[in-house]
C-alpha cells in the first residue's frame, strides 16, 4: 500500500472520534470526555480510566500499571477546558494501546505521529463535526467555540479552521 | 453517500467488535450490506485485501474518494477554433 498521507491519517482519526462521540450519546456541547474515560465502551472497560496527580512536570499522561487499568493520570490543578483537552488528548493513547486497539492495527497506524494525531483527535473529540455544524447554524462564531466546547482557545480557534476546511 | 457510510463504518469499528470480527474471518461483505454503498462499489470494497483493519480502512477511503469524483472531462481545444487560427496565420504570412 503506498504510504499513508496525513489527510488519511485524519479522515481515520476523524472516524475514531466520530465513533466515541456516537457512542456517548452527546446532543450538545460539551462532550462530556471525563465520563467517557470512567464509564467506556465494554470493549475498553481494562483500559480506560482517571487519576488525579500532584505534578508539576506534565499535564496529563496515560499510563498502564502492572496488574491495573490503563488510565490518564492527570494534574490536579488543571483548568477545566485544559483537563479536558489533555484527558481527550491522552484517551487516544488509552485507544492505540488497548487490546481492541492493538487488533485495529492502531499502533502501527498513530504512533509514528503520535503528537500530531493525538491533538487532532482531542479536537474533533471535544468538538464533533455535526455539533459544530449545529453551532455554525446557530449563528455561532469563531469567537464563541472555545467556551461553547469547554475547550482552551487555541484548540478551539484550530477546530473552527478545520471544520471549515471540511464544509 | 458511499463516503458517509465509510465513516459510520470505520466510527462503528472502534466500539463494536462485531466489524473487526467480520474483517478478520474474511466477511466484511456482511458488514458491508448493512451499509449504503451502490452495489459495484461494495462488491470492490469487500475483495480488497489488507493486511489490517487500519490498511483496510485507508484503501476503502481511497477508493470511496476515487468513485465519488466527478468523472474527469478531457479539454480539446474547438475545431472551429483551429481553423480560425490557421486562417489568421495564413492572413499574417500573406501579409
Amino acid at each position: 500500500m503506498n504510504p499513508i498521507t496525513r489527510e488519511e491519517r485524519q479522515w481515520f482519526l476523524r472516524c475514531l472520534a466520530f465513533g466515541l462521540y456516537e457512542y456517548m450519546g452527546a446532543v450538545a456541547p460539551p462532550i462530556p470526555v471525563e465520563g467517557l474515560l470512567k464509564h467506556p465502551p465494554s470493549l475498553f472497560q481494562d483500559d480506560f480510566g482517571v487519576v488525579d496527580m500532584y505534578s508539576t512536570l506534565w499535564d496529563a499522561t496515560f499510563a498502564r500499571p502492572p496488574n491495573r487499568p490503563g488510565s490518564v493520570f492527570v494534574r490536579i490543578d488543571l483548568p477545566a477546558d485544559e483537563r479536558r483537552m489533555a484527558l481527550a488528548r491522552e484517551l487516544l493513547s488509552a485507544l492505540i494501546t488497548s487490546k481492541h486497539g492493538r487488533a485495529v492495527g492502531l499502533v502501527e497506524f498513530l504512533m509514528p505521529d503520535l503528537k500530531d494525531s493525538a491533538e487532532y483527535f482531542a479536537r474533533h473529540l471535544l468538538a464533533p463535526e455535526p455539533l459544530v455544524e449545529a453551532y455554525r447554524r446557530r449563528g455561532g462564531e469563531e469567537a464563541g467555540v472555545a467556551e461553547a466546547f469547554g475547550m482552551p482557545e487555541p484548540s478551539a480557534r484550530m477546530r473552527w479552521k478545520e471544520s471549515q476546511a471540511l464544509l | 453517500m458511499s463516503m458517509q457510510a465509510l465513516n459510520r463504518l470505520v466510527a462503528r469499528s472502534i466500539i463494536d467488535p462485531t466489524v473487526l470480527q467480520a474483517f478478520g474471518a474474511g466477511r466484511i461483505g456482511d458488514v458491508l450490506g448493512e451499509l449504503s454503498f451502490s452495489p459495484g462499489l461494495r462488491r470492490s470494497l469487500a475483495g480488497l485485501q489488507a493486511e489490517s483493519w487500519t490498511d483496510f480502512a485507508v484503501m476503502a477511503y481511497r477508493m470511496v474518494q476515487a468513485a465519488e469524483e466527478p468523472a474527469v472531462r478531457i479539454q480539446l481545444p474547438s475545431p472551429v477554433e483551429g481553423l480560425l487560427q490557421e486562417g489568421r496565420t495564413d492572413q499574417e504570412q500573406v501579409a
